[in-house]
């Protein structure tokens, strides 16, 4: 059995000589500081030393972007100081953190949509040159890339590139006006094992430059791959502060949780069912009008979650919303249930009992000001009982919005709350539960657990595995390779708009898996 | 590395709060008004005038009797229906900033209709209404159809249209149908069919219109599958395309039906209060509706109130005059009320509180009345706004 759900590979692969110096380039004492409602940070002490990766581990909520948007400037904490090279700090916004070399990477990024990735880069900036032609500013973009080992398409517009490359243009943005101390806020998020990978390496040439890195994650395996002392929070406390090389993944997965962690995932064995979805010989263009979909097959069967593994900007979002009708079709098929759903509607896909968790939960998925009510009945607005003629029955939508809530085990405190205060996890429950819903068919899941702490994650794939075991066909669109590989039934891997490999769950390569996701297969047939 | 000398003191914060209670949101804006009036009253007292006397006369010659509600009212009928007409496309993130000249159209078209067909009242007044609506909504239509086909920017284009309208309807009130039987030079003759008046006051059933648009505006949004879907866009354009809602078709309808509140405004003027169609029919009403609207935050019913409040406050620089502040002083007056009033508004969604805080003996008092940055997973507490951009994000 070649396959390695626990990402040892990962591990083996990056894992550095440690040897940082004793040299203290970032001390924070006794910080706290109060949401409404919520104790975010609660007396935290922490030190970084130059030349080290840290990693910042926790659940979501448990304060480590709190603590770090207070060390870059966002936040002020209520009590407690900071000290930066042995000076005390006040910083009233990000401006002054950056000055003082301290950078930050959010995980939700801060991206000019409509300005190139050059622009970004030096936007805001005043040392940029007084002449800034596209030209000149993609000259020094390139230098900056070469300079930092991130490679991006400094002309490309932001809204053009895939997340993992625009995330390289907000890592190149704080290293390029010499931040010492860089944070990364759940950096890997959105990354394929090949990408996190680099970024484990960009991190660690870093710190071998005697810069300080800062690595916020819940991910136990990037703890151990990459950083060289760890702090764990639990409900805003600093739980353990240790060399990386005293903890294993165990050791850490208890301190996270405060308990040992079994995954409770029920897959019931089944005969596969007829096919639910056919596509056949799909093209598509992206939002850059250009080919993402160079001749798409795939099929999947009632009962069965066929897994789709690539790295980002594939073509993986783009076959998602293809087969939701959001997205033209140049040339090719898709049915359900036999029935040519080609060119058709998003209604009439929702018709045909198709639903879709897509990538971006906050862009696409859920309206966040309006009520919890108001984005459960989202699919559901124009059918009987909630609809009734032109009018909307406010009584049924609370009750449709109540099951919803119920069955996926929302966390509300009232169904007129509305979706932005709601945490990212009860967000995505909320989310799964109404396309599931829907989904009587064929569920089209796109990341479904990124940014979830391990609770969420766990509850949301085992609520997906439940949609399986019911019968229905699931494509689960993930650049988790784990997520893949815990979940499909089959796995297929997507490179360059196409499917260049297909695996059935039992004979898993992870090794071949990789190098198709990096295009060796197509190396292979040139070659 | 040196230690400073640490010591307690306290410091003043300014935090963004997730909900304000109901009470809470009613004083804080009766305190923004007061706070407006106490600054005025002594100003006007260092100018030498009785600030006591003077707000005593204003507030009884307007809220104190029936003339001062009835005139109240009347005026805010207008208001109240350019800030429906604001209101309802801010619902979906639109800004209809050329009400008034979809005021005039309507007006134009009401005229039109009442000079020069015949009929019964009744009916003639019923025609006259959807004449008004269509002028207003005919005039938005170019930039709709901008707006939602070419996403040609409405603010300017409504804009620009006002100006249009003006010289339109002076073209017509000076030219061809100017009252050639009065020495009226810059209007058209009465119009033959008026809006009847209630009872003896000098009211018409015109004051009821922008209530009953009010209410159906509140119930179409929350209780119509259409209203739903014109909520979800506004939430979230990027939710809505998902969920195969035709947004642009939904942006064509709301600003139509926007120009339409806003000609209907245009109707009741020119047929329960001008009674005859010129160039100086709208007193800037469009523009008003854009701080009524603001001043409501959202809701129809906040419209109403909003409309009633401002009408009052102008009713009371025209009293004021009377007793001898200029012009001028009398607009800086109700600049000042409504400039407090909106930061009364915005100061309820921020707590204020006074902390003791640890820090080196060097740091003088601060005030941190910033926005914070919404993390999105933490905490899970919201403190996020509907104003898309804010300038940290941009500032790395």
């Amino acid at each position: 059995m070649e396959a390695d759900p626990q990402g040892e590979s990962l591990v083996n692969s990056v894992r550095p000589a440690l040897n940082p110096s004793k040299v203290l380039s970032v001390e924070m004492r006794h910080i706290w500081k109060r949401f409404p409602g919520v104790l975010a940070n609660q007396d935290i002490d922490l030190e970084l030393y130059r030349g080290e990766v840290h990693a910042l581990l926790g659940e979501n909520g448990a304060g480590k972007s709190t603590l770090m948007h207070i060390l870059s400037g966002s936040y002020q904490p209520d009590s407690g100081y900071v000290r930066i090279d042995g000076e005390k700090v006040h910083f009233r916004s990000p401006a002054q953190a950056i000055a003082k070399g301290i950078g930050i990477v959010h995980q939700h990024f801060r991206l000019v949509d409509v300005l190139s990735a050059a622009e970004n880069i030096h936007l805001g900036w005043g040392d940029a040159p007084w002449r800034v032609t596209p030209q000149i500013l993609a000259e020094r973009t390139e230098k900056y890339c070469a300079e930092f080992g991130l490679h991006v398409d400094p002309k490309a517009e932001i809204w053009q590139l895939s997340t993992g490359e625009q995330q390289r243009v907000e890592i190149l943005r704080v290293l390029a006006r010499g931040a010492q101390v860089l944070i990364l806020d759940e950096p890997t998020s959105v990354l394929t094992p090949g990408e996190a990978e680099e970024l484990f390496r960009v991190a660690r040439g870093l710190a071998a430059k005697g810069r300080s890195v800062v690595f916020i994650t819940h991910k136990l395996e990037e703890v151990l791959a990459v950083s060289d002392r760890v702090t764990v929070l639990r409900n805003g406390r600093v739980v353990s502060s240790c060399m990386t090389s005293g903890c294993t993944k165990r050791s850490l997965a208890a301190m996270l949780i405060g308990q040992e962690f079994v995954s409770r995932l029920h897959r019931e064995q089944r005969a596969p069912g007829k096919p639910v979805l056919e596509v056949s010989d799909l093209h598509a263009l992206n939002n850059r009008g250009l080919p993402a979909l160079k001749g798409i097959h795939l099929s999947i069967r009632e009962g069965e979650i066929l897994g789709i593994a690539g790295v980002a900007g594939n073509g993986q979002s783009e076959l998602a919303e293809a087969i939701n009708g959001l997205r033209p079709i140049q040339q090719g098929t898709i049915r359900v249930d036999g029935v040519d759903l080609t060119h058709k509607s998003p209604h009439q896909f929702v018709d045909s009992g198709v639903g879709h968790i897509p990538e971006d939960r906050h862009g696409m998925g859920l309206v966040t000001s309006l009520s919890v009510a108001d984005n459960a009945i989202l699919r559901q607005y124009k059918h009987a009982p909630i609809a009734k003629g032109m009018r909307l029955d406010g009584k049924e939508s609370l009750k449709f919005a109540k099951k919803i809530v119920e069955q996926s085990a929302v966390k509300v405190s009232s169904l007129r709350e509305p979706v932005r205060h709601l945490s990212g996890g009860n967000q995505q429950r909320l989310l799964t539960g109404r396309e599931t819903e829907v989904a009587s068919r064929l569920l089209v899941a796109v990341h479904p657990t990124q940014g979830l702490d391990i609770g969420a994650t766990e509850e949301v794939r085992s609520h997906l595995m439940k949609h399986r075991n019911q019968g229905n066909a699931l494509l689960l669109i993930s650049e988790d390779l784990d997520e893949v590989l815990i979940m499909s039934d089959r796995i297929a891997v997507m490179y360059g708009g196409k499917i260049v490999g297909e695996f059935e769950a039992g004979d898993v390569n992870r090794t071949r898996i990789g190098l198709l996701m990096g295009g060796a297969n197509e190396l292979e047939e040139a070659g | 590395m040196t230690i400073a000398q640490e010591r307690v003191h306290r410091t003043l914060r300014i935090r963004r709060r997730s909900d304000a209670p109901f009470w809470l949101n009613v004083l804080v804006r009766v305190f923004a008004i007061a706070l407006a009036l106490l600054l005025v009253g002594i100003v006007l007292n260092f100018s030498g005038m009785e600030p006591i006397a003077l707000g005593r006369k204003a507030i009884v010659q307007t809220l104190g009797g029936a003339y001062g509600l009835q005139q109240a009212a009347i005026l805010a009928t207008p208001l109240i229906m350019t800030g429906l007409a604001v209101n309802v496309g801010m619902r979906m993130r639109l800004w209809n900033i050329g009400a008034d000249g979809q005021l005039y159209l309507g007006a134009f078209a009401a005229t039109g209709v009442a000079l020069f067909v015949k009929g019964p009242p009744a009916l003639m007044l019923v025609v006259m209404f959807f004449a008004g609506a269509i002028g207003g909504a005919l005039w938005i239509l170019v930039p709709a159809v901008l707006r939602a086909f070419w996403n040609v920017n409405e603010i300017i284009t409504t804009l620009l249209l006002n100006f249009v309208a003006v010289l339109l309807i002076n073209h017509f009130a000076i030219g061809a149908w100017r009252d050639t039987g009065a020495a009226i030079l810059s209007a058209t003759p009465k119009l033959p069919y008026l809006l009847p008046s209630i009872g003896k006051s000098y009211m018409t059933y015109g004051i009821f219109i922008p209530i009953i648009m009010a209410i159906l505006i509140q119930m179409v949004l929350h209780n119509t599958q259409w209203g739903y879907e014109v909520r979800v866009i506004g939430g979230s354009r990027g939710v809505a395309e998902f969920a195969g809602i035709p947004v642009l078709r939904h942006i064509l309808i709301v600003l139509l039906f926007s120009g339409a509140l806003a000609g209907l405004a245009g109707m009741i003027e020119v047929s329960a209060t001008a009674l005859r169609l010129s160039g100086t029919l709208s007193n800037n009403y469009g523009y008003m509706g854009i701080i009524v609207a603001a001043l409501a935050n959202g809701s129809p019913l906040g419209v109403v109130l909003a409309g009633f409040l401002l009408a009052a406050l102008l009713n009371a620089g025209i009293v004021l005059q009377t007793s001898g502040l200029s012009v001028s002083a009398m607009l800086a007056i109700n600049g000042v009320i409504l400039i407090f009033a909106a930061i009364g508004e915005v100061a309820t969604q921020y707590k204020i509180s006074l902390e003791k805080i640890q820090e080196s003996a060097d740091d003088a008092v601060q005030i941190d009345a910033h926005h914070e940055i919404e993390n999105e997973t933490e905490p899970a507490v919201e403190i996020e706004t509907e104003v898309q951009s804010r300038p940290e994000e941009l500032q790395p």
